[in-house]
C-alpha cells in the first residue's frame, strides 16, 4: 500500500507537484535502479516537480545517501539535500523515502521495491528541493530550554550522578534532531504551529528526568498546555520512524504521567 | 547591506498523507476518530428508540420496524461494532500512556488485538441475538 491519497489530492496550488524531466540511464552497465525525487527551485517561476533518475546500482554505494550522491555528481549537479557524516550521527539526510521518514545514509536501496521515491521530510515548508526550512523546528527546541537549569552558585566539581540516574536518559539521550519523528507525526501536520512535535517533547523528557535539573517543576508548567503537548494522540507513527529506534510516543506519555502524578 | 527581496512565491509544502505510507497505528487512529463521530449519530438513534419506548406501545412497534428492517439492522450492527472498537482504542490508549507495549512488535500485536477483539466481540454479540431471537433463555 503507497499512500491513502492520490500525490495532489488537496495540495495547495503553489505546493502540487508536476511531472519533471526524466533523465536517461547514462554510461550503465550493471543493473538500473530508478529514483523518483523531488525538485523545487525557488529561484524559477514554476511549482516542484518530480525528476525522474536512472542509477547504475553496481556502481554505486548502497544507501539512498550514496544514490543521490552519485546523481549530484554524475547527472544533475543542481540536486541540493543536506547531508553530512553518512553515517547516521549527524541527523542531516533525513527525508521522505519509499512512504516514511528515514535517514538517507541509512537507508538501504534493497530494502525498497521499485521506484525510490524521495520527497523532502513531510508537511515541512521547502527551502529548495529536499532541503527544508528548520527554523520553526528549532525554535520549539529552544522553548523547551534543552540545557541544566540549576539555581544557587555553580558547584565547585562536576555534578555527579549515579549509574541508576544515569540509566534514566537511556533512550531519551540519543536523539540527534533529525525530525523524521515531527515530520511524520500527523498531529504535527495540523497543529504544527502550535504543537511541540515528538521530537522537541522527547528532548524534553530528557531534561525533566535528569537527576541534576533543578527546573522540572517550571519546565512541566510549560508544557502543561492544550497545544504543546496534548496534542499527541498516540498515533505512533513517530516511534515508528526514528531511525535511532528511540520512543519519542513512550516519553510523551511518561511527561503526561508526571503532570497527573504532581496533581497528588 | 542590500535590502533582501522579498520572496515572490511562498515556500511550497512538502506532500504528507499523499506520501506517506500508511501504518496500522495510523489508521486504527483514523478509525478511532471515525468511530468516535459515528457514535454521536449512534446515539441519537438510541436516543429516539427510547423516547420511542416512553410514547407508548405504537411508536415503539413502528421504532422497531425500522430498527429490524434491511437498512436498520446493518446500522444497528455497524454502531456495536463503532462502540466496541472505540472501547478497545480506548483501552490501547490506556495502556500505551502508561509507557507500556511501546517496542516493536508489541505496539504493533497490541494495535491488531484491539481490532481483531472489536470484530469478535461485536460478531459473537449479534451472532448471539439472532440465534436466540433476543429471547436468552
Amino acid at each position: 500500500m503507497k499512500s491513502f491519497l492520490p500525490l495532489n489530492w488537496g495540495v495547495e496550488a503553489g505546493s502540487r507537484i508536476a511531472r519533471g524531466r526524466i533523465w536517461p540511464a547514462a554510461n550503465t552497465k550493471g543493473a538500473i535502479r530508478t529514483l523518483e525525487i523531488y525538485r523545487y527551485d525557488p529561484d524559477a517561476h514554476s511549482g516542484p516537480r518530480l525528476d525522474v533518475y536512472h542509477i547504475d546500482q553496481n556502481d554505486c554505494g548502497p544507501m539512498v545517501l550514496d544514490a543521490l550522491i552519485k546523481i549530484k555528481n554524475e547527472i544533475d549537479p543542481t540536486l541540493t539535500f543536506r547531508r553530512s557524516c553518512r553515517e547516521g550521527v549527524c541527523g542531516s539526510c533525513s527525508m521522505n523515502i519509499g512512504g516514511r521518514n528515514w535517514l538517507a545514509c541509512t537507508q538501504a536501496m534493497d530494502d525498497i521495491d521499485g521506484p525510490i521515491r524521495v520527497f523532502p521530510l513531510s508537511h515541512m515548508r521547502v527551502v529548495k528541493d529536499l532541503v527544508i526550512d528548520q527554523s520553526r523546528l528549532f525554535d520549539q527546541h529552544r522553548l523547551i530550554q534543552p540545557w541544566l537549569r540549576t539555581e544557587g552558585p555553580e558547584p565547585e566539581r562536576e555534578r555527579l550522578q549515579s549509574p541508576e540516574e544515569r540509566a534514566e536518559l537511556d533512550g531519551f539521550y540519543e536523539c540527534i534532531l533529525c525530525f523524521s519523528c515531527t515530520g511524520g507525526c500527523p498531529s504535527y501536520w495540523w497543529n504544527g504551529d502550535r504543537y511541540l512535535g515528538p521530537a522537541v517533547l522527547l528532548n524534553a523528557y530528557r531534561w525533566l528526568v535528569d537527576s541534576r535539573d533543578e527546573a522540572t517543576g517550571e519546565r512541566l508548567d510549560d508544557l502543561e498546555d492544550p497545544f504543546r503537548l496534548y496534542r499527541c494522540h498516540t498515533i505512533m507513527n513517530c516511534t515508528k520512524t526514528c531511525p535511532k529506534g528511540l520512543e519519542p510516543a513512550k516519553a510523551i506519555a511518561k511527561i503526561k504521567a508526571m503532570l497527573v502524578a504532581r496533581q497528588q | 547591506m542590500e535590502k533582501r527581496e522579498e520572496r515572490r512565491h511562498p515556500r511550497p509544502l512538502a506532500p504528507d498523507l499523499q506520501t506517506y505510507r500508511p501504518t496500522l497505528t495510523m489508521t486504527m487512529s483514523i478509525m478511532h476518530r471515525a468511530t468516535g463521530i459515528a457514535l454521536y449519530a449512534g446515539f441519537i438513534g438510541m436516543a429516539a428508540w427510547l423516547a420511542a419506548l416512553a410514547a407508548g406501545p405504537q411508536a415503539h412497534a413502528a421504532m422497531q420496524q425500522v430498527f429490524t428492517s434491511w437498512v436498520g439492522l446493518p446500522i444497528l450492527i455497524a454502531f456495536t461494532w463503532a462502540i466496541l472498537h472505540h472501547a478497545f482504542g480506548g483501552v490501547r490508549h490506556l495502556i500505551w500512556d502508561l509507557s507500556i507495549a511501546h517496542t516493536y512488535p508489541w505496539r504493533e500485536y497490541l494495535t491488531r488485538a484491539t481490532l481483531i477483539a472489536s470484530l469478535v466481540c461485536a460478531s459473537l454479540f449479534w451472532i448471539t441475538l439472532l440465534w436466540t431471537g433476543g429471547h436468552p433463555s
